[in-house]
């Protein structure tokens, strides 16, 4: 019975007072931030860092996961009541929550959302518990070899995965890798492209990319749509109430998403995004009348809903049992985790089992503070909404110079943020794909270290990557994800 | 031939790959190591070039929605510009004159600039702000941002 001692540990831990603070500020920060529009949870959870210094590595985890799931969550809101998703994977959402809102039924719009998203945060939070030993178990037995092919994986996914073009993805995630290599080499203490300089021999820290590429980048959106008054009346969300006819409606896509984002967000470089366009689909294709899509209809509101906030979870059984994010949002995670002293992978389990099971707990607990914030508070949280953005842009730039200044007390730092910002909206501009960037920039000095183990082992046999049998399957299957997107454009062509 | 963007774009790449190669060939060998410090580094190089000649290749049209994110006034660049501006003064300034003065000028500038009017509002918002994080950055978090010109 050595689980269940484990889980009550984990909530012994999350229920302590201090916790309960720091998941219940994490949620609400999230919501907050997911709410506006332009800012992801990548950037919320990046402006959130700054707070952890010095924090317990499990409160510290517990309030990051707080903001991300919050993240997600909060981004629903603006989906609904201006059709402006906060983050991309609350998109489907707008698709039948906007219909419902026009309609004068916001707030039961707002009320299936936060139903759904704590079924499907639930539900895959219990998942999670089950999956997550049997996952660290198994990897246990993974050497250099199969963690690389692992990154790998990771990497071709969420390039392949991403909009638009894959080899922009592609790019991206070299020139991450590349940025990753500035600095004193881990194995032979070589100092690699740092031109002379002190500041770089410690290689550029992931808080200047996080902050730079992403929040810095995104105010420039603030900045362009600062004249756009969000149009929405919030003293017109109306009731909340949902009938026992519609709570069984929704509650089979609730159960049915929940699974299905869950195993979305385990699988690296889909998350929510991908999971809740898929949930929307499927949901559509299933229903008896799919011509009601789109108008208003609360099972597509409840399907997404459900989906997104299920994938929050499964992308954590990689995070905390291999220590290998799977998309840029778990990256930048991993990050703040690296920040707060914690290393994730197979032995946190055995090592560390306060701050793994505590912050699973804690997720039960931040999913019910999501639910009692969202559904009684949600007419006065709307009003976040309505903030001059005239003012919001200047203060979000000065908590990233200063969170980065905080880590550092060196301005060179806050120049190289400011250079990332830039290059972050170039990109943008570009099309070129951000979220590969930050990912490969996390795992690049894993990669390199274990690509160099595996090879010091195998003598310099380049073969040992797919002499491996489970590093080969991860390598074909790598291979074959960068080219379906080829494939699919030929197919269309012909 | 360089008529599209991306292929614009693709030379661009093409240069950055060069360059990050001829640095990766600076690379100090070490005695010991097996495999060395710049097996990696070479090997993104000529990575990015395949990538670069791909992209060059591949000649995507732009979508329109990809277009119309490019279209930005006259006005809007002169703005972001000048929002830069103002953090590079920021940055330049911030050990000088110390956090609590450069912050709430810069943050009364960028508004400012960025149209916002209600000066009172303002410089309430702002005065708090940078009062609440200078001294939970001091008291609780032990880390002392640049007091600069002012004794506290």
């Amino acid at each position: 019975m050595e689980v269940i001692d484990n889980i009550l540990n984990g909530f012994a831990v999350a229920l302590s007072w201090k916790n309960v603070f720091f998941v219940f500020i994490g949620v609400l920060a999230g919501t907050v931030i997911g709410m506006l529009p332009g800012l992801g949870p990548i950037s919320a959870i990046a402006i959130m860092i700054p707070l952890s210094y010095g924090m317990e590595p499990a409160s510290a985890l517990i309030l990051m996961a707080g903001v991300y799931y919050g993240a997600i969550f909060g981004g629903s809101t603006s989906s609904i009541l201006l059709n402006a998703p906060g983050v991309s994977g609350t998109v489907a959402t707008s698709f039948d929550g906007y219909p419902l809102a026009k309609q004068g039924k916001a707030g039961k719009a707002l009320a299936i959302a936060a139903i759904s998203s704590f079924g499907g945060g639930t539900i895959s939070v219990f998942a999670l518990m089950l999956v997550a030993p049997m996952m660290a178990s198994f990897a246990t037995q993974f050497g250099p070899t199969e963690y690389f092919a692992l990154m790998f994986l990771g990497l071709s996914a969420i390039s392949s995965l991403s909009e638009g073009s894959t080899i922009k993805a592609l790019i991206s995630a070299v020139i991450g890798l590349m940025v990753a290599s500035v600095g004193r080499d881990l194995l032979t203490g070589t100092a690699r492209f740092t031109f002379g300089s002190v500041n770089l021999l410690d290689g550029i820290d992931f808080l200047v990319i996080a902050l730079g590429l992403f929040a810095l980048a995104e105010v420039t959106n603030l900045v362009l749509t600062r004249n756009k008054v969000n149009t929405g009346n919030e003293s017109e969300v109306g009731s909340l109430r949902i009938t026992k006819q519609e709570a069984k409606e929704i509650s089979g896509p609730i159960a049915r998403h929940s699974v299905l984002g869950f195993i979305i967000g385990v699988l690296p470089g889909a998350g929510a995004t991908i999971s809740s366009f898929l949930s929307y689909i499927a949901e559509k294709r299933i229903s008896k009348n799919p011509e009601s899509f789109g108008k208003g209809n609360i099972k597509g509101l409840a399907a997404p809903e459900a989906s997104n906030n299920a994938a929050t979870s499964g992308a954590f059984v990689p995070l905390l049992t291999l220590g290998i994010p799977g998309s840029g949002t778990t990256a930048v995670l991993l990050g703040a985790l690296l920040v707060a002293g914690v290393t994730p992978g197979p032995l946190l389990m055995q090592d560390e089992p306060n701050v793994f099971w505590g912050v699973i707990a804690s997720m039960y607990l931040g999913n019910i503070f999501l639910l009692i914030l969202n559904l009684p508070l949600i007419p006065l949280i709307a009003k976040i909404l309505y903030i001059p953005k005239r003012l919001l842009i200047s203060l979000v730039i000065v908590f990233c110079l200063i969170g980065v200044y905080g880590i550092s007390f060196n301005t060179f730092d806050l120049y190289l943020l400011l250079g990332f910002g830039i290059l972050g909206y170039v990109m943008r501009l570009l099309s070129f794909p951000a979220a590969p960037l930050i990912l490969a920039f996390i795992l690049g000095g894993m990669m390199e270290t274990s690509f160099r183990q595996a090879l010091i082992i195998s003598k310099g046999d380049y073969l040992t990557f797919i002499q491996s049998p489970i590093s080969a399957v991860l390598i074909a299957v790598s291979v074959l994800s960068l080219l379906l997107p080829l494939l699919k454009s030929k197919m269309k062509k012909s | 031939m360089l008529n599209s963007l991306n292929r614009k774009v693709s030379i661009v790449i093409f240069l950055i790959a060069t360059l990050y190669l001829f640095y990766s060939y600076q690379i100090e060998p070490s005695r010991f190591a097996k495999i060395d410090a710049d097996v990696m580094p070479k090997g993104l190089g000529f990575l990015l070039i395949v990538l670069s000649v791909l992209l060059f290749i591949e000649n995507k049209e732009e979508t329109e929605q990809e277009k119309a994110k490019r279209s930005l006034t006259k006005e809007e660049v002169g703005l972001l510009l000048l929002i830069v501006l103002f953090v590079i003064g920021y940055i330049l300034l911030l050990e000088i004159i110390g956090f609590i003065i450069v912050t709430i000028l810069f943050l009364t500038a960028t508004s400012r600039v960025l149209g916002y009017t209600n000066w009172i509002k303002m410089l309430i918002v702002f005065v708090t702000f940078t009062l609440v994080i200078y001294f939970s950055f001091n008291e609780l978090l032990g880390l002392s941002l640049p007091s600069g010109i002012l004794p506290f």
